[in-house]
């Protein structure tokens, strides 16, 4: 360590510059990292918050829930620890006091109809919870994002209904939308966009959880339904999977291309060292010794740059406008330094391999 | 007492087509506190001599003694560690480390040691050479003369028992060259060393104890 310290101060300029290198890129890993998760929570938020084991869906639907209807009678049919059942219906909702021009103030969300002794009913955080019809717990992204407030009206698009938003809770986004939660008679409204109220209530899914998260515990008691992981529902939402691949693809490729600067850098200037090192060789010190100190410059450079680079992405992410879907995740961010360390190591023991090959009596002759 | 001894030794190089003798058999031993110069043509094998003298080759036949130790039967790693422990080299060209300041090329060897830094210890080194108050500087800072008064410090600081020196003068001019075999001269004797320096140029063999000629792969007193 001595050496690979007193080489840095030495060169500060030099080693400014890789650092700077690996301060960029890891930053801008960390950062995609964090957009990523952040993307990939706004498909998906409302759904962990269930903690549920699996859903079940109409048998033709296909795994996509907007094409999955059934009659609620269906519920008696299925059996499980915990059942509730939902409908899901998208929507386009504005306040009422906005003009029905002005297309910017209006909002994309999902209408979840649930009843509120089943257990995936929503927390309140703020508020209070339904009472009546046409009331609504909505996340608090509407809040923080739209700046909605408790007891606003909102009216809602192709039917001539408003509902008034009574609570906020969080967690709550649904394939990128925030979800308003209302109660099953106000999403049969909705849902059939107010046209002859049917007799036969319609729902879209049945949510369930058993005891030992097993899903051989729930017994189906008809073919019109199918069960599914509620992961494998999760990863068929509609562009999940793809948005996951890819960020994930991105990532991986620029850890790599981050640990391999490194490693080039550090291979550079032992190549441009071999004769010094040479008469250090000479002089009996030990290749091991030298490896160390190669070993540890790297360590030095890449801990140093790469710390920087997180501490960039956590500031970028608090200044970060609310509407940018970035979040951070402690688990993927040590895991993601623990890898560019990692990666930036094997770099140098090529560099490693380099001083351990190097003849003194070159160096000196 | 022999600090360097050279029993039948010779070095062959082979190269497939014709084998060139680059030091025949050699009998040569030197006691502590002897300052021995070599002298001699051009390719005649001063530096084979040396450097199998130091490790970084092994002789084709023969073994070579450094404190009465069969140095050159030793294995790759316990022969630079033997080195780093008995032998100080000085080389052409500065042999040091172009990032560390004069204190720190000290520093270095205590470092690898293991051991503490004497701050004294050092201090009195590079008084004795005339560079204390160069102690913080980086080598391209200091002049030819002084880099190799600092090569000859840091060669000594960790009291080898043996120096070798191959054209320590080269880089230097008359002035200088003087000088730096003086310094040589009188740490061998204070220090009680063994001091072998390879030199193109007789009139520096002044403050050698012996002198020897190398002439194709011979080695003769003079
Ligand atoms: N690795 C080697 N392979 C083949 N031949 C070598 C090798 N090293 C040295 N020689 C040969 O051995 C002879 C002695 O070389 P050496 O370097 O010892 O000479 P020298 O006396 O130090 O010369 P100079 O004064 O120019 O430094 C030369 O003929 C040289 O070509
Ligand atoms: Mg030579």
């Amino acid at each position: 360590m001595f050496l690979a310290w007193k080489e840095i101060k030495y060169s500060k300029t030099r080693f400014a510059l890789i650092i700077g290198v690996v301060v960029l890129v890891s930053y801008l890993v960390f950062f995609l990292t964090g957009l990523a998760y952040g993307l990939a929570q706004e498909n998906r938020t409302s759904i962990d918050k269930w903690e549920a084991t699996g859903i079940v869906l109409a048998d033709e639907s296909n795994l996509n829930i907007n094409m999955s209807m059934f009659p609620k009678e269906l519920v008696d049919d299925v059996e499980a620890s915990e059942t509730a059942s939902l409908g899901v219906t998208s929507s386009v909702v504005q306040l009422v006091e906005e003009s029905e021009d002005d297309d910017d103030s209006k909002v994309n969300v999902t209408f979840f109809g649930v009843n509120e002794d089943e257990f995936i009913f929503p927390d309140i955080l703020e508020g209070e919870s339904i009472q009546n019809e046409n009331e609504v717990i909505a996340d608090i992204s509407l809040k923080e994002e739209e700046g909605y407030e408790l007891n606003d009206e909102l009216s809602l698009a192709g039917i001539d209904t408003t509902v008034t938003i009574v609570g906020f809770t969080d967690n709550a986004k649904f394939n990128v939308a925030p979800v308003l939660y209302t109660d099953q008679p106000t999403y049969q409204h909705i849902r059939a966009s107010g046209f002859g109220e049917r007799e036969d209530e319609i729902i879209s899914a049945i949510v369930v959880q058993t005891d030992n998260g097993e899903l051989s515990e729930v017994a189906l008691g008809t073919d019109d339904l199918e069960i599914y992981e509620i992961d494998e529902f999760i990863s068929n939402l509609p562009g999940y999977n793809a948005q996951v691949l890819t960020f994930g693809l991105m990532i991986g490729f620029l850890v790599l291309i981050a640990a391999m600067i490194v490693g080039i850098f550090i291979y550079v200037l032992t190549l441009q060292k071999t004769s010094i090192l040479g008469v250090m060789k000479a002089q009996g010190i030990s290749s091991k010794y030298i490896g160390k100190s190669v070993v540890g410059q790297t360590l030095l450079l890449t801990l140093f740059g790469v710390l920087t680079g997180l501490g960039l992405t956590l500031v970028t992410g608090i200044v970060l406008p609310n509407e940018v879907p970035y979040m951070n995740n402690i688990l993927f961010f040590v895991s993601i330094t623990t890898l560019l360390i990692i990666v930036a190591l094997m770099g140098a023991f090529f560099s490693v391999r380099t001083v351990v090959k190097i003849d003194p009596l070159e160096a000196i002759s | 007492m022999k600090l360097i001894e050279l029993k039948n030794v010779t070095k062959t190089f082979d190269d497939g087509r014709k084998k060139i003798e680059a030091l025949k058999e050699t009998n040569f031993a030197v006691e502590e506190g002897e300052f021995v110069a070599v002298i001699g043509p051009s390719g005649s094998g001063k530096s084979t001599f040396l450097t199998i003298i130091g490790g970084l080759q092994t002789p084709t036949e023969g073994k070579v003694f450094i404190n009465d130790e069969k140095f050159s039967e030793l294995n790759e790693k316990k022969r630079a560690k033997k080195r780093f422990d008995e032998i100080g080299f000085i080389l052409q060209a500065s042999n040091l480390i172009p990032f560390l300041t004069v204190k720190d090329q000290l520093r270095l060897v205590n470092k690898i040691n293991r051991s503490s830094f004497d701050k004294n210890d050092a201090q009195s080194l590079l008084d004795e050479l005339k560079i204390n108050d160069l102690s913080d500087k980086y080598p391209s800072d200091l002049s030819g003369g002084e880099r190799q008064r600092a090569a000859i410090a840091r060669a000594l600081y960790h009291d080898p028992s043996v120096i070798l020196a191959d054209e320590p003068t080269a880089s230097l001019d008359t002035n200088r060259a003087f000088e730096v075999v003086e310094i040589l001269g009188r740490e061998t004797k204070k220090k009680k060393k063994a001091t072998i320096m390879v030199t193109h140029d007789e009139r520096l063999t002044d403050y050698c104890d012996t002198v020897y000629v190398m002439k194709d792969g011979v080695l003769n007193k003079k």
